[in-house]
């Protein structure tokens, strides 16, 4: 392209950007609701994906004890677990101990716990199966063996209702890949509409250029610049908005489900940058259908 | 230079704007196209510049089929060829110095040399002190001299002018045509669309008479 009609396109995209400014504003704002609106969804879903990926990656199981149990007994309990594929050990958790976790998470109330005559709280050996090398059944297998062991009180894993919450995952996915589809869907005709506001408020321009000659490229592409501009700016806002709501209700929220604490991530910045770039792409592919309808009729 | 082949155009209406029309003009020729209001003097012109295509028949500009020309083509085309309408048609939000240098701009012509050749032409038109006001603060004379500078500042092959001094008062009027005939001078095949017999008189200029989209 000649520098003079970079310039060229630079300049009038610029003087059309400020001339019609009502316009253009209106039409970043319809485009940050259609963004926040598509953003918001995405940062549900990954949310979803990422509880889904950290839950079920290792699973934790509880050996609780009858008492304290004997140093003897403790070791060959751990000699048979390691026998067990992808298992790895990763405490154990005196009764003291437990207790003083109890009221550090008490914090003011711990107080409440001083009426005690003696510690309720059972000992326990906190373990972790690698799901790679866990197969179904045997956490189960694991469980009924250990319960069998003298001094063992109970065993407790999360298994179940885990693998309960990934079939719904899976589902809320495959209706996510849809609803986003049909959001994305959604913004892109919202913005296409929005564009052709701003080229049909410069209707007589159109003309008069193409009366003096001009070609439809040299005309389409200060409107695609502006598309992408308007893209970029909703974008950007929308996603300054949804970080501004993030921020808020991770301060103000706090998720959790029995003894999960979920915690809310925001999009990775490569993510971030992709939506933004999806953005500007969307301004664009919105310009070009806009200028495509306006050039035929 | 411009041929016109048994063109008929219709709107759609009980009557055509153009029946039958064949006219030649030549290479540096001054040609004025005349009749009452309705008799399809600017359809005549909208067929020369390509704004409407004949229902039927054939239009040749500088050896071009106008049925036949895609988009690109026509654009060049119209780089060709300057016109001055009878509404203006300048942009209310660029001032005099941009509606001019449109023309060269959507050429790609560096601006060093478009603020030269816009500062020229603009002399030219005695607008030399109009560049940097807006059309609706300028009076019908001096507008109708910017979209001449537009129109001209290519130096086109033709020069299409609809109505030119439509609006204007007689002493404009003469200034506008004196215009246009300089222009003709310097080698522009000129051809203008009027109505008013006050500008044929005593002329010595080609005249094609429509009535009621026909040639008489």
């Amino acid at each position: 392209m000649k520098i003079t009609f970079f310039r060229y396109f630079v300049r009038q995209t610029l003087a059309n950007i400020f001339d019609n400014r009502l316009v253009h504003l209106v039409g970043v704002g319809t485009m940050v609701i259609a963004f926040l609106i598509f953003d918001a969804f995405i940062l549900v879903f990954v949310n979803l994906n990422h509880w889904t990926e950290e839950w079920g990656r290792p699973l934790t199981m509880s050996i609780y004890f009858k008492g304290t149990p004997e140093r003897v007994v403790l070791e060959s309990i751990e000699k048979e677990l390691l026998h067990f594929p992808g298992v790895t050990i990763k405490r154990f958790i005196s009764k003291d101990d437990a207790m003083e976790t109890l009221r550090r998470q008490l914090g003011g109330k711990a107080g409440l716990l001083d009426g005690l005559e003696e510690n309720p709280l059972p000992a326990s050996l906190e373990i972790i199966l690698s799901r790679d090398k866990t197969g179904d059944s045997l956490p189960y297998q694991m469980k009924t063996r250990m319960e069998t062991i003298d001094g063992v009180d109970e065993v407790q894993y999360s298994q179940e209702w885990i693998k309960r919450f990934q079939a719904i995952m899976e589902a809320i996915k495959l209706i996510g890949i849809v609803f986003g589809g049909l959001l994305f869907l959604a913004a892109l005709f919202v913005i296409t509409n929005t564009i052709k506001l701003t080229i049909y408020s410069r209707k007589d321009e159109i003309e008069i250029l193409k009366l003096v000659g001009a070609t439809n490229r040299f005309v389409k592409i200060p409107f695609l610049i502006e598309g992408s501009i308007q893209g970029f700016l909703g974008g950007s806002l929308a996603l300054i908005i949804l970080f501004l709501v993030y921020i808020t209700a991770i301060t103000k929220v706090d998720l959790g489900i029995g003894f999960a604490s979920l915690d809310i991530i925001f999009l990775s910045p490569q993510f971030t940058l992709f939506l933004l770039l999806m953005s500007i792409i969307i301004g664009f592919i919105g310009s070009t259908i806009s200028l495509g309808r306006f050039f035929r009729t | 230079m411009i041929q016109l082949f048994n063109v008929y155009k219709s709107f759609g209406s009980k009557n055509p704007a153009l029946i039958d029309v064949s006219l030649t003009v030549e290479k540096g020729d001054f040609v004025f196209i005349t009749g009452p209001s309705g008799a399809g003097k600017t359809t005549l012109l909208k067929i020369i510049f390509c704004t409407e295509k004949p229902s039927s028949g054939h239009a040749l500009v500088d050896g071009r089929n106008l049925n036949r020309i895609n988009d690109r083509e026509l654009a060049f085309l119209r780089r060709r060829i300057g016109v001055v309408f009878q509404d203006f048609k300048l942009l209310p939000r660029r001032n005099v110095f941009e509606n001019v240098a449109l023309a060269l701009e959507i050429m790609g012509f560096p601006l060093p040399m478009i603020r030269r050749k816009v500062h020229q032409t603009l002399r030219y038109l005695g607008l030399a002190n109009k560049e940097g006001y807006y059309p609706p603060q300028l009076s019908g004379g001096e507008q109708q001299r910017v979209a001449i500078a537009r129109a001209i500042i290519n130096n086109p092959l033709i020069l299409l002018a609809d109505e030119p001094t439509g609006n204007l008062d007689p002493d404009l009027t003469m200034e506008i045509m004196a215009l246009l005939k300089e222009i003709h001078i310097r080698g522009t095949t000129v051809i203008v669309a009027t109505h008013s017999q006050e500008l044929l008189k005593d002329t010595r200029r080609r005249i094609v008479t429509l009535n009621k989209g026909r040639i008489v």
